[in-house]
């Protein structure tokens, strides 16, 4: 049943197009049944979790390979599940309304209900490597989504610079992984879980570094934040989506996965806490920098995204209580605002700040659910963005006597409280702007979702005692790997941390009424300012410019190099055992044999040599002759007559055909090589030459087996009726060889004559003419 | 008398090489030549040499009845040697097709395939 | 001698067959092409029985002429020579097909098929042969048969990239000759099985390393290994999409294949030098086909760093030798055969329908073709490595093995190596399916008549490697059975000389 859950999305994606071509006006909320369905079978699942039981189901994969395809509900993955599966009802509907009337509606839909597959996939599966597979798929699901408006280039740079990003840093992570299954001894995360932390295991820094590579990148955290701006390009639904509620907390969701098996170490609750704070700052202050809605939303998730790292790293229960109270509360209303801001676009054609005001007269219902959202992500009494502050600032006093920790989670909040205010209050209130379009309420597609989860954003602040027995409680166990029960208040008690929400609100007002002020100043700051996005192109580029370097170092192009290489190769291949191993000859002891054998011997060296000093054609051809004529008295000499036969026929034969062939080339066979060039090529010769030499003197002086001559020798009459032996091997004894022989010489004929019959350009059809032409040019 | 055989051959390929690395694609089809030569000669060295002994049964007898000279290697050269001539032979038409279609022999300036790319495009 | 028995030869006569019956039919392409579909697929259930049989009872030997080895050539397809020949045919079968939809008739007539059945005879002989001679004459058909497949269509590229090729791949063989000649001198016998013991037994293991060496050289340049690929890249992309997919699926394997068998049955590479040449040789060529693609802007010569970056991947298995790395090592062959094949299929539609493979001229297939693009960006992603596609699992498994062997920086290097390739496709597929340009409307795409003919083939190889990937098992089983022969190659000797004795 889970796993149909998870796969009916990929299933369901397949079909989307022809879906959304029969129920066209309807096709967002069809296909949203499918989300909404999954939505309610985890509903089903939630009070079992909350008493404190896990599911899970598994099925062979590839069990060679001890890969299963299991999956583990557990309270942090129900809550992720259900965050994704009814955000994405919600979003699949909303996307039916907002890309109406676009060619590639049915495409996209088939997109995001595969990315939802993947995403629920990711948080449920219990088995690393199935875990990596659907990591992976977001990836991929995530690059078609942001290059979905393809024709844009700023599209294409920001699908290619998530993939490398998310991609680079997913491969990371199959090395943590790999390890971790390894080190554990287990690759189910609830056998994982159930032993415990690893951090005594000799290899807990490499898959610490190596996973926490995985979920940075993923969850954008400094100095990887760029991406997730950028991926802005994207269809207003995807964001709303992938980058405030689902995959950008991937990497949240593996930290807090991992936490109980590499969390509470002294690096880890170093690490997280300071990248985490420095990327909630960063993620602050460049989101103020913007106008643009979506920009700022995407810089404010950045920040989140940090607060959240930052929280689980300090580790304590108060903050994983705080750290899931926060996840879920901005998962309501980063998707709503996101589908605010989407709606806004649609309906005024704008989304900058500056021209939108007063849009709450004409947009009622998305003023409604931009004001909700907002005043949660505000942190504003009673919405559970306030709970969930209140919680923070409990847990970051708690454990940082110094308060270094409160500070930066002050100054963030409040920052991140003017960009709410920004962007849902701003817009709906004052003066109706001049705009693009004529602002018009949207179709309940477009106003639903988002007004929903503000709503819900209410109810769960409300119904504290609910949320915190269904929701928090249940996740932050799974989370801290132990039991966690954080009472939650709606009504605060007079406290520090009330104060501090003050202070919060106070700074918030501070920044929102200041706020052109704040972004001239924090645009001149950063203008000039080297950024990893700028950075990451930069890299992409010295990549290839290295790559065609390096390439260029080999692949040159030129026939004389590769020869020369590959002869250099031959060289040392053979020079350096030979001189390892000493098979250098001392002396060479001239056997006492006729003359005429040296000197067949010596004619073949002339011959070659004349071939190497050949000025003429003419000379070339004769010498060619010389040496193969004489290799042919070699045979005859040392008992081989056929082979001596052969050679002479063969010699002949070639001569003749280099002879016709030379004649049609005018040109010298006399090559001249500067002094240097034919130093070293001699050199590389030589040093060739002495190694065969060698290598040929240290075997001849091994015994030779001579086993199979033996057997020849008895069986070639007796049993092949044959008494020439070399015959019977090539026609019996060895036959496949001579029928190879026969293959090659036929294969040669036909080859020659395709090649003498196939002019250029004659027998290309035309259509292939068209690639032809690029070819020549 | 083996020793002999493989100075010979080593100054063959020593020759090969230095053919090879020439800029003139005739003159690596020369250095192909010998190189199947010279190749051949190593394989019959590596066999043993047995002087003017041919490997036959005389007539009248079942099994050889004198040393004689190994005849595997023979075999396996008497099919290489027609293997490296069917190559060869191919080569050359090759070669001249090249020469038609090129109109050049020097390889290096043999760059339809891996044009020179001018500009540094990334 | 039973019907078994025959099949092991069967793959090679039918090839051959094949080859002298079109020779026959030498102007009559269309009968010509339907020799070939018929004998590629008797080629393909043939082997698909040996594989069978050899699974089920183990290593599978023929004796020619009845000459038991190692006196004779005997013919022993052990788990990975039967599952390369069947892959070896259906690449064949599909390659034929496909060149239906490809080519003019005009380009049939100058012999297309009879060349590519004389190099499948090639191929599948190397593959199955037991003899190492024999093997070197099984080189020179398939050699000489892709010369003939390379130069058909007679541009000035392809005879540039054919000189290239021929001369190289001529040393290459050429080494391979002379290191057989220096081993028969050293041990006096060429049957595989019997090296494996004489090799073995002799007292001079400087000589002994001397040749392995060479071999080494040799099967490396034909594997298109690291630093001896230049051949590969200067002619895959000049002959047609048809032919370059074949020598992508087929002809570098046959050097890994080559590789395998040697380093594992006559010089085992564990715990000698040859073992840390390979991870290094390994390593490098991941590195320089994952950067190599990355600078390319001819999508075909893209594709064919792609296909060096792979052998990589297959000799980390090689130089690791344990059997979790030889599973992967002959997962990521078979994985790459289809894939390669794949790549070259679909880059030849996409240059049929965008007019050019320079990448920056393609462009807008995305808009005009959504579905073709899927396909191809599906191919890409398995030869990226990216899950779930084939790619992926052998990578897992060797970057485990290489943690294993206490090599994390091979790990690190094969994750790496795909990191790159990823970046290489992302920054084609962006550039070359979703830049429109500056064309308002999109252009017009042709597919041009026959397109059935390129996209069956292709579809099928594609769906075949998705399948690897989401069922993985069954490969992985076949994989591990064969890995564990080459650990373990007692079965294969005992099943070749176990007659003799």
């Amino acid at each position: 049943m889970i796993a149909i859950a998870v796969l009916s999305g990929f299933v369901l994606a397949v079909f989307a197009p022809f879906v959304h071509r029969l129920t066209k006006p309807l096709s967002g909320w069809v296909l949203a049944a499918l989300p909404a369905a999954i939505f309610f079978y985890f509903v089903q699942m939630m009070p079992q979790i909350a008493h404190g039981e896990t599911v899970r189901a598994a099925w062979d994969w590839v069990p060679s390979f001890g890969v299963t395809l299991s999956f583990y509900v557990d309270g942090l993955s129900l809550i992720f599940a259900l965050l994704i599966s009814g955000i994405g009802a919600f979003i699949v509907a909303y996307a039916g309304g907002y890309l109406k009337g676009h060619k590639d509606h049915g495409r996209f839909m088939g997109f995001i209900l595969a990315f939802m597959g993947s995403m629920l996939g990711l948080v449920l599966a219990d088995n690393l490597i199935t875990l990596f597979v659907f990591w992976e798929l977001t990836s991929i699901t995530s690059f078609l989504l942001i290059g979905f408006n393809h024709d844009k280039p700023r599209s294409r740079r920001a699908a290619i610079q998530a993939l490398v990003v998310t991609g680079g840093g997913g491969l990371a992570l199959l090395g943590g992984l790999l390890l971790l299954g390894v080190a554990g001894g287990s690759f189910e995360l609830s056998e994982l879980l159930a032993s415990g932390s690893i951090a005594e295991n000799p290899y807990y820094l490499p898959i610490f570094l190596l996973v926490l590579a995985g979920a940075f990148t993923k969850s954008a955290q400094v100095p990887f934040h760029f991406w997730l701006p950028n991926a802005m390009e994207a269809p207003t639904p995807v964001s709303a989506y992938l980058h405030s509620a689902t995959m950008v907390k991937a990497g949240v969701y593996l930290l807090a996965r991992m936490n109980p098996i590499l969390g509470g170490t002294d690096i880890w609750e170093l690490v997280l806490p300071v990248f985490g704070g420095i990327t909630l700052l960063t993620g602050t202050l460049l989101g103020l920098r913007q106008t643009d809605v979506k920009q700022i939303l995407a810089y404010t998730t950045v920040a989140s995204l940090g607060l959240l790292v930052m929280l689980i790293g300090i580790g304590t229960d108060v903050a994983i209580t705080a750290a899931v109270l926060y996840l879920i509360s901005h998962a309501l209303f980063k998707g709503g605002l996101f589908m605010v801001a989407g709606s806004i676009d649609h309906s005024t054609g704008t989304r900058e700040t500056v021209r939108l005001s007063g849009l709450g007269k004409v947009m009622p219902l998305t003023a409604l659910a931009g004001l909700l959202a907002g005043l949660s992500m505000m942190g504003i009494w009673p919405f559970f963005g306030f709970i969930a502050k209140e919680v923070i600032y409990e847990a970051t006093l708690h454990h940082d006597p110094r308060m270094w920790i409160t500070a930066v989670a002050i100054i963030g909040n409040s920052l991140m409280l003017a960009a709410a205010a920004l962007v849902g209050l701003r817009p709906f209130f004052g003066k109706l702007l001049q705009t693009p379009k004529e602002p018009h309420e949207g179709s309940p597609s477009l106003w639903l979702g988002a007004l929903t989860l503000g709503v819900l954003g209410v109810v769960f602040g409300m119904m504290s005692h609910f949320s915190g027995e269904y929701l928090v409680a249940p996740m932050a166990s799974a989370i801290g790997g132990r039991d966690i029960h954080t009472a939650l208040h709606l009504w605060p008690e007079v406290s520090l941390p009330l104060a501090l929400s003050g202070v919060t609100i106070f700074l918030g007002f501070i920044w929102f009424w200041q706020i052109d002020h704040l972004r001239s100043l924090l645009y001149a700051a950063t203008q000039r300012l080297w950024g990893p996005d700028h950075g990451s192109d930069q890299f992409l580029a010295a990549l290839v410019r290295v790559s065609k370097n390096l390439t260029g170092l080999l692949q040159t192009g030129r026939l004389n190099f590769y020869i020369t290489f590959t002869l250099t190769m031959l060289a040392l291949t053979l020079g350096i055992p030979v001189i390892a191993y000493g098979l250098l000859p001392t002396s060479i002891v001239l056997p006492d044999v006729a003359l005429h054998i040296y000197g067949v011997f010596g004619l073949t060296v002339v011959g070659a040599l004349a071939l190497l000093f050949a000025r003429s054609r003419l000379q070339a051809i004769l010498s060619m002759g010389v040496t193969g004529f004489s290799v042919a008295l070699i045979f005859l000499i040392f008992g081989a007559p056929d082979l001596a036969f052969t050679q002479f026929m063969v010699e002949t034969l070639s001569v003749v055909i280099i002879a016709l062939v030379l004649l049609r080339l005018p040109v010298d066979t006399y090559d001249r090589r500067d002094f240097l060039p034919s130093l070293r090529d001699a050199g590389l010769a030589i040093s060739i030459g002495v190694a065969f030499t060698s290598i040929m003197m240290a075997i001849g002086a091994e015994p030779l087996d001579l086993t199979l001559t033996e057997y020849f020798a008895a069986n070639s009459y007796l049993e092949a009726h044959g008494r020439n032996i070399v015959n019977v091997i090539l026609v019996d004894f060895r036959a496949l060889d001579t029928l190879g022989e026969i293959a090659v010489v036929l294969v040669a004929g036909l080859a020659a004559l395709a090649l003498i019959k196939v002019r250029d350009g004659i027998l290309t059809s035309p259509d292939a003419n068209r690639v032809t032409r690029e070819d020549e040019a | 008398m083996e020793p002999i055989l493989a100075v010979v051959v080593g100054i063959l390929f020593a020759i090969t090489v230095f053919l090879f690395l020439s800029r003139s694609y005739v003159r690596i089809i020369l250095g192909i030549f010998l190189l199947s030569n010279a190749t051949h000669l190593l394989i019959f060295t590596m066999g043993g040499l047995t002087l003017e002994v041919p490997p036959l049964i005389p007539p009248g007898a079942t099994v050889p009845t004198e040393a004689i000279a190994n005849p595997l290697p023979q075999a396996l050269i008497l099919t290489a040697i027609v293997i490296s001539f069917a190559l060869f032979a191919f080569l050359l038409v090759l070669t001249y097709r090249a020469y038609q279609a090129l109109h050049t022999v020097d390889v290096d300036e043999m760059r339809d395939a891996e044009p020179l790319v001018e500009e540094d495009g990334a | 001698m039973t019907l078994t028995d025959w099949t092991v030869v069967l793959p090679v006569a039918l090839a051959l067959g094949g080859t002298a019956l079109c020779a026959v039919f030498w102007w009559r392409p269309v009968i010509q092409s339907a020799i070939g579909i018929v004998i590629t697929l008797l080629m393909l259930v043939s082997a698909g029985v040996l594989v069978c049989t050899v699974a089920t009872e183990g290593p599978q030997t023929m004796a020619m002429s009845g000459w038991p080895g190692p006196f004779g050539i005997v013919f022993a397809v052990d788990l990975l020579g039967a599952g390369l020949a069947f892959v070896t045919a259906l690449v064949g079968l599909l390659i034929l097909i496909y060149n239906f939809g490809d080519q003019s008739s005009d380009y049939r007539r100058v012999g297309y098929t009879p060349l590519l059945l004389a190099m499948l005879a090639g191929v599948s002989g190397a593959f199955l042969t037991g003899d190492i001679f024999n093997l070197y004459v099984w080189f020179e058909v398939l050699i000489i048969g892709s010369f003939g497949l390379l130069i058909l269509g007679g541009k000035k590229a392809q005879l540039d990239g054919a000189i290239k090729y021929a001369t190289l791949n001529l040393l290459a063989t050429t080494f391979f000759l002379i290191a057989t000649g220096l081993l028969y001198g050293l041990t006096g016998t060429l049957n595989m099985a019997d090296l494996a013991s004489k090799v073995a037994a002799v007292d001079n293991r400087a000589l002994v390393n001397v040749v392995a060496a060479l071999y080494l050289l040799a099967f490396g340049m034909k594997a298109a290994a690291f630093p001896l690929f230049f051949w590969l890249p200067a002619s895959y992309h000049t002959p047609k999409p048809g032919v370059s997919a074949v020598f992508a699926g087929l002809l570098t394997k046959v050097g890994v294949y080559a590789l395998y068998r040697v380093f594992t049955l006559i010089f085992p590479a564990s715990d000698t030098i040859f073992a840390d040449l390979l991870i290094w040789i390994a390593g490098a060529t991941i590195l320089a086909g994952g950067l190599g693609a990355i600078a390319q802007t001819d999508i075909r010569r893209l594709v064919a760093f792609t296909v060096v970056g792979g052998i990589g991947y297959m000799l980390v298995g090689l130089a690791l030798q344990s059997p979790l790395a030889l599973t992967g090592g002959l997962f990521y062959i078979f994985h790459s055969m289809l894939i390669s094949t794949a790549l070259f299929l679909a880059v030849g539609i996409a240059g049929r329908l965008g007019g050019s493979y320079d990448i920056a001229k393609l462009g807008g297939l995305y808009r005009a073709r959504p579905a073709f693009a899927m396909m191809f960006l599906v191919v890409l992603f398995a030869v990226a490595g990216v899950p779930p596609f084939s790619g992926f699992w052998p990578k897992v498994v060797l970057v485990q093995a290489s943690l294993a062997a206490d090599a994390p920086w091979l790990a690190g290097v094969i994750l790496v190596g795909g990191f790159l390739t990823l970046v290489a496709v992302a920054r084609a597929f962006a550039a070359a399916f979703w830049d429109n340009g500056e064309e308002e409307p999109p252009r017009a795409t042709h597919y041009g008549d026959r397109v059935g003919a390129l996209m069956l083939p292709t579809l099928v190889i594609i769906g075949l490697s998705v399948l690897m990937g989401l069922a993985a098992e069954p490969v992985v089983q076949l994989a591990g059975q064969a890995a564990a022969g080459l650990s373990d190659p007692s079965a294969y000797i005992e099943a070749v000389l176990g007659g003799s004795e």
